[in-house]
């Protein structure tokens, strides 16, 4: 589904992908670990076409996406959960869910009703201002966002960062549905290990801007030295 | 008594221009973080095409017809040549429209020399209301300024494309993420602030004298209305346009025409000081 091939990128001059090479195959879950600065955040944001690309290729469904617009990209079926959620706060749910839709060209822009059994609450509050919602809540928005559209892959940045620890669970149980209903490809950037555990079949380990080490999710519920040696400072 | 109804149906009147100019500014700063400082030639523009139909033979109305189209595509090709390169960086945007300023202006007195030119009131009627009679075109302008004020904001604040254009305003990454074409957004914002213009230059064109340097008359108090009514609410436009106007027109009026500017820079002076952001600042999209 996607195939990144020494991939170089980041800010300006500072390259902080290095050589990043990873395939996500269709319909499978990964899980992407590593320390704060490792550059997760800069490789979901390359792949949406938010940073130039300094070399390598990435190919999504069949087709390079290297230096397409994000708009593009997001209409090939890549939806993207950005880290800090980045919601509309000063619009309704509803529009930040229509939001979704807008952007592709289809002529069905009705919300699917599947959403709304993942995510009753959007249901019950569609018509409050989204900027009024838990920090929780709004991550329901903002992966119901990226949802409405039937994306084919989603790119999830931290959906656990700055939530009440009761929800963090509650959302990968929530993931895990939804990856299951749909067989929906999943890359998750994550430094929770609950939430990895829950729903991820492969975790990759991300270090300076270079892909280290994959193991299957199991791997990592049994050994714990292979966590304090990636995560642990 | 009959004085005062037409010195405040004269100052209502400027004042829904002054909105409808400033409305255009407004949108294109809130959006791509761009000011204009051309906005006022493209006013200008629109009342020149009024003239150049009118030296054609043809109706005044089908000149103000085809000025908003004439300046709409004018924006779109200054968008393409200037605009789109210096998106979100307002200084730079500031010298390159203020250079695009003079060449419009410049542009306009090669082809129609720098003396002013006169387009004549299509309707000349008057109305009779109580004991004083006012110029039908003078009302006509005003529905058309009020019908056209409330078709932006419907757009930007009410339909699908406002609801697009204002989540690009307040994110654009995370817009772009979603499928929605920015630069697109950009693009139809900017041709819709300069057809808004070209518009209102058409049809305030038979009531002032029309000529190269007209868009700064109507461009500085734009800019006033927004800093005064603040940039991030439409409704900020409303409230500085009718502030700035009708400071501006009745002291013209009551005192002169000099120390009615000075009381408007005197109120902006005030206002910003007193809330920075505007009076509507930090309010975003109502």
């Amino acid at each position: 589904m996607l195939a990144i091939n020494h991939l170089h990128a980041g800010y300006g001059n500072s390259q902080v992908l290095n050589d990043f090479s990873i395939t996500v195959p269709a319909g499978e879950v990964l899980a992407l670990m590593g320390r704060n600065g490792m550059g997760k955040t800069t490789l979901l944001k390359a792949t949406m076409g938010l940073l130039p690309i300094a070399a390598g290729e990435i190919r999504f469904d069949d087709h390079s996406i290297v230096g397409r617009a994000s708009h593009d990209i997001a209409r090939l079926g890549l939806g993207y959960v950005p880290q800090g959620r980045e919601i509309f706060d000063d619009f309704t749910v509803l529009e930040n869910l229509r939001l979704g839709l807008m952007g592709h060209a289809s002529n069905n822009q009705t919300l699917p009703e599947q959403i709304f059994s993942w995510f009753p609450v959007l249901r019950d509050r569609a018509d409050q201002r989204a900027g009024s919602f838990s920090g929780g809540q709004q991550q329901m928005l903002a992966i119901a966002r990226a949802l409405v559209s039937g994306p084919k892959m989603l790119l999830l940045d931290e959906p656990t960062e700055g939530i009440q620890p009761s929800l963090v669970h509650d959302i990968g149980l929530r993931l895990r549905e939804i990856a299951r209903d749909t067989g929906l490809t999943i890359l998750l950037v994550e430094q929770n290990v609950d939430i990895v555990r829950t729903i991820a079949d492969q975790v990759i380990f991300m270090e300076n801007g270079k892909a280290v080490e994959q193991v299957p999710v199991g791997a990592i519920r049994q050994d714990d030295d292979l966590l304090a040696r990636h995560l642990t400072l | 008594m009959t004085d005062i109804a037409i010195l405040i149906l004269n100052t209502t009147s400027y004042i829904l221009i002054l909105v409808l100019v400033a409305l255009g500014l407004v949108v294109v700063f809130g959006m791509m973080g761009v000011i204009n400082m051309a906005h006022g030639e493209l006013f200008m523009l629109g009342a020149y095409t009024v003239v150049v139909a009118g030296q054609m033979g043809l109706p005044f109305w089908l000149g103000a017809l085809l000025a908003p189209l004439f300046v709409g595509a004018v924006g779109l090709l200054i968008e393409w040549m200037l605009i789109r390169h210096i998106y979100r960086r307002t200084l730079d945007t500031i010298l390159a429209t203020w250079g695009l300023s003079i060449v419009l202006k410049q542009a306009v007195v090669l082809f129609y020399g720098p003396s002013s030119q006169s387009v004549t009131v299509p309707i000349a009627g008057a109305v009779a209301i109580g004991d004083f009679s006012y110029p039908i075109y003078r009302l006509l302008l005003m529905t058309m300024a009020v019908m056209l004020i409330a078709g932006m904001l419907w757009l930007f604040l009410r339909s699908d494309f406002g609801l697009k254009a204002r989540a690009v305003m307040a994110r654009p990454d995370t817009a772009a993420c979603l499928g929605i074409d920015t630069r697109a957004m950009y693009r139809r914002t900017f041709v819709i602030g300069a057809a808004l213009a070209g518009f209102a230059g058409a049809i305030v064109a038979p009531l002032i004298s029309v000529d190269p340097s007209m868009g700064l008359g109507y461009l500085i108090p734009g800019f006033i209305s927004i800093m005064v009514g603040g940039a991030g609410a439409l409704s900020g436009v409303l409230l500085g346009g009718g502030l700035v106007g009708a400071t501006n027109n009745l002291l013209t009026v009551w005192l002169s025409p000099v120390l009615a500017q000075i009381a408007v820079f005197l109120l902006a002076i005030i206002i910003i000081r007193l809330r920075p952001s505007g009076l509507m600042g930090g309010r975003h999209g109502t």
